[in-house]
């Protein structure tokens, strides 16, 4: 069986992480190609099962998973365990008090503390009266390389930085609709590459001031 | 001028895409979706009925343009009438609507527990905690190309589990 030359792309089109018009251009070629299509359908039911039944289904790798982290903790030392329990605790706390008991506060910066332990798809609504100016996030040491994500319904934009804050650019703020849902997501690399931690993605929404 | 396109056989090829493209931008759980399906449907036979399509790209492109526009439409009239909820597509496929055959997906689900953990582990790492290929490949100290192979190596062995 010859392969598709788009066949590469249909995880990106499923997980909603191209561009509209990579994402176009994809959706014609799939009107266009059997193949392709009978591959996306096949993987969207895989990736359904996996998402509706993985706890059950993966219940001996999370085990797994948190052995290794135990491991990796003690090489990155600053990681420890402990300290992340309650730097995400105190983001949970930050958040509640921040957006949830005074939610009217203009210019507020929504904080966010990232950590191991954060449930990945999981989601806070953050609602703010500007688009913030700023996200910061908890910093993990030195030399560590973040990766910011902003999404909507697809991947909106990304940035590297060393940084734990990170401003958006004028050109991505006039692309965001107020009212609609947004999410952000940070990610950890190693000096040497390594993913360290991923933050779970963070919805937020902003209202227009008038 | 009379074209000789088999209607029959272009629904039948085309439903199936149309409805998965609709329910992916506007949602599974939006009821709306099968009325939207039949539209763009009926709206592609009647187009290539009075010769308004002319052959001058493929029928999949063709029904491709109409079924993006008939959604455009519908979030922008969706948007209107009601200000701030604006329908999500879905953020992954939607576990519960999208899986039509219960048993099959029970099936799939016993299977994947059974996969070896080589790769069972690609596929939660990747399809489970959204991991990028790049992040995979750190993770397990192994190129993104073999990432990608076991993956496809992976539901390969799925498809011939349950053909079984």
């Amino acid at each position: 069986m010859k392969k598709c030359r788009h066949e590469d792309l249909i995880d990106d089109y499923l997980f909603n992480r191209l561009s509209t018009e990579k994402k176009e251009e994809f959706e014609e070629h799939f009107f266009n190609c059997p193949r392709c299509f009978e591959q996306i359908k096949e993987k969207n039911e895989l990736i359904s099962v996996i998402k509706d039944k993985g706890d059950s289904i993966f219940k001996d790798m999370r085990i797994e998973e948190e052995s290794k982290n135990r491991t990796r903790n003690k090489i990155f030392g600053f990681l420890s365990p402990k300290p992340l329990i309650s730097a995400a605790l105190t983001a949970a706390l930050v958040l509640i008090i921040i957006f949830g008991i005074i939610p009217n506060i203009t210019n507020e910066t929504p904080e966010f503390m990232m950590s191991d332990d954060a449930i990945r798809g999981s989601s806070i609504t953050l609602i703010s009266e500007a688009i913030p100016s700023e996200f910061r996030w908890e910093d993990l040491g030195n030399n560590i390389e973040y990766k910011v994500f902003i999404y909507n319904d697809e991947l909106l934009w990304e940035k590297s930085t060393q940084n734990n804050t990170i401003s958006l650019p004028e050109e991505i703020k006039t692309k965001m609709i107020p009212g609609k849902s947004y999410s952000w997501q940070v990610k950890a690399f190693s000096p040497e590459g390594t993913l360290i931690s991923s933050s779970s993605k963070v919805q937020f929404t902003w209202r227009k001031n008038n | 001028m009379k074209n000789s396109y088999d209607l029959k056989k272009i629904t039948s090829k085309y439903r199936p895409i149309v409805t998965f493209k609709v329910k992916k931008s506007i949602g599974s759980h939006t009821p709306e979706w099968e009325d939207i399906v039949n539209e763009i449907m009926l709206n592609t036979i009647e187009k290539i009925k009075s010769g308004e399509f002319k052959g001058e790209s493929s029928v999949g492109t063709f029904i491709y343009t109409i079924t993006r526009r008939r959604i455009v439409d519908y979030i922008r009239r969706k948007k209107r009438r009601a200000h701030k909820y604006i329908p999500e597509s879905d953020p992954f496929p939607d576990p519960h609507e999208q899986i039509e055959n219960k048993e099959r997906a029970e099936m799939l689900a016993k299977k994947l527990e059974e996969l070896k953990p080589k790769y069972k582990t690609i596929l939660y790492l990747y399809y489970y905690k959204d991991l990028s290929r790049r992040e995979v490949a750190q993770r397990l100290g192994i190129s993104p190309r073999k990432v990608s192979e076991r993956v496809h190596y992976a539901q390969k062995l799925l498809r011939n589990l349950i053909k079984k």
